[in-house]
């Protein structure tokens, strides 16, 4: 099975000057664990920031969440797969770098996102259909 | 042997091919309003409402044969109430395809891309409801076809809760051009809620042929 056959296609993108109040509004309203940074100009690649970061490095060393901003505690540049690759490469991306999502990509522009409950949740249809003509 | 009791018979044979010709014609009806939804083309939508008046005349046959005898008394109430739940995503799937005529081309490429998906996930979930009614006659495993519809309605659930918060910021220039934008979202994404409550009821089924 490809990537872009169960990749989530929404996209939430945050600049990286916003500030970490702003990242987590933004996740609790969405109800999602991760934004796209924004690169600051053409030479400057996309970053990510988790709720994993916000809670250990801005939560847990008492950062003031109005002022800090989000490129201070991103991740970059992300990890990402073309959408034609194999889940099992995600998979093995996934355990090497100690992520749960990895971004999907279409030439140079990110398309997509693909998480572990992704890739368990299409497992487990899988295995539903199977012997069943699927 | 205790299914070949329960189900051996040719009326109760007769009401489980039934059943599946009825979830058939679920699965062909929202595979018809998806290609309608593709292709923007409200004239296609028609045949959801002839497949529903064809299921309707199937889910009378099957409830006249159950009450002719066929299951034991206390398997009978929970058989029927099955099929009501079917047919009650074949009401669901007209209303959605009864707005779609009103709405047509007023529906936004952005709103109809996600649409789309959700219309592909209910085409999926019928399939998988056909799987796990068939699960019950082959000893495979139910809970796993069960899981697997459940995870299909989480994801139009977050895909439902995703649309209306943008619908909310959306503009519309009348009372009933709002009123049929929200209502076709509300019964597109009704219709998961529906199969998971069938998949519910197989679950019971199966508990009581224990």
């Amino acid at each position: 099975m490809k990537v872009d056959e169960i990749m989530t296609k929404k996209l939430e993108i945050i600049s990286s000057d916003a500030s970490i109040y702003d990242a987590i509004e933004r996740m609790i309203d969405k109800r999602i664990r991760s934004l796209l940074v924004k690169p600051r100009d053409e030479q400057d690649v996309n970053g990510v920031i988790t709720v994993r970061d916000i809670v250990y490095k801005a939560l847990g060393k008492n950062l003031d969440l109005n002022k800090t901003k989000v490129s201070e505690i991103m991740s970059k540049p992300v990890v990402f797969i073309d959408k034609g690759t194999d889940v099992e490469h995600a998979i093995n991306l996934m355990t090497k770098f100690n992520i749960t999502r990895v971004f999907v990509s279409e030439g140079r522009e990110i398309v997509g996102i693909i998480s572990l409950l992704d890739v368990m949740s299409s497992a487990l249809i899988r295995r539903a259909r199977e012997g069943h003509g699927a | 042997m205790v299914l070949k009791k329960v189900f051996g018979g040719n009326t109760e044979q007769k009401v489980i091919d039934s059943i599946k010709k009825h979830m058939q014609i679920l699965y062909s009806a929202s595979e018809c309003f998806k290609n309608g939804l593709q292709e923007l083309n409200k004239d296609q939508m028609y045949c959801v409402a002839n497949l529903e008046r064809e299921g309707d005349s199937v889910r009378r046959e099957i409830i006249s044969t159950i009450y002719e005898g066929a299951f034991l008394p206390f398997l009978r109430t929970n058989i029927c109430r099955f099929v009501e739940i079917v047919d009650e995503a074949f009401d669901v799937l007209k209303d959605a395809a009864s707005e779609f005529e009103n709405l047509g081309p007023k529906l936004d490429q952005e709103i109809r891309e996600d649409c789309i998906q959700i219309a592909d996930i209910n085409q999926q979930m019928c399939d998988m409801l056909i799987i796990a009614f068939d699960t019950l006659f082959d000893k495979g495993d139910l809970r796993e076809k069960t899981l697997a519809i459940r995870i299909f309605e989480k994801k139009v659930d977050d895909m439902k809760f995703d649309l209306i918060g943008r619908l909310r910021n959306k503009e519309v220039k009348n009372f009933w051009e709002g009123k049929t934008l929200s209502d076709f979202i509300s019964y597109l994404t009704h219709i998961s809620d529906v199969i998971e409550d069938a998949s519910d009821y197989l679950h019971i089924i199966n508990l009581s042929m224990r």
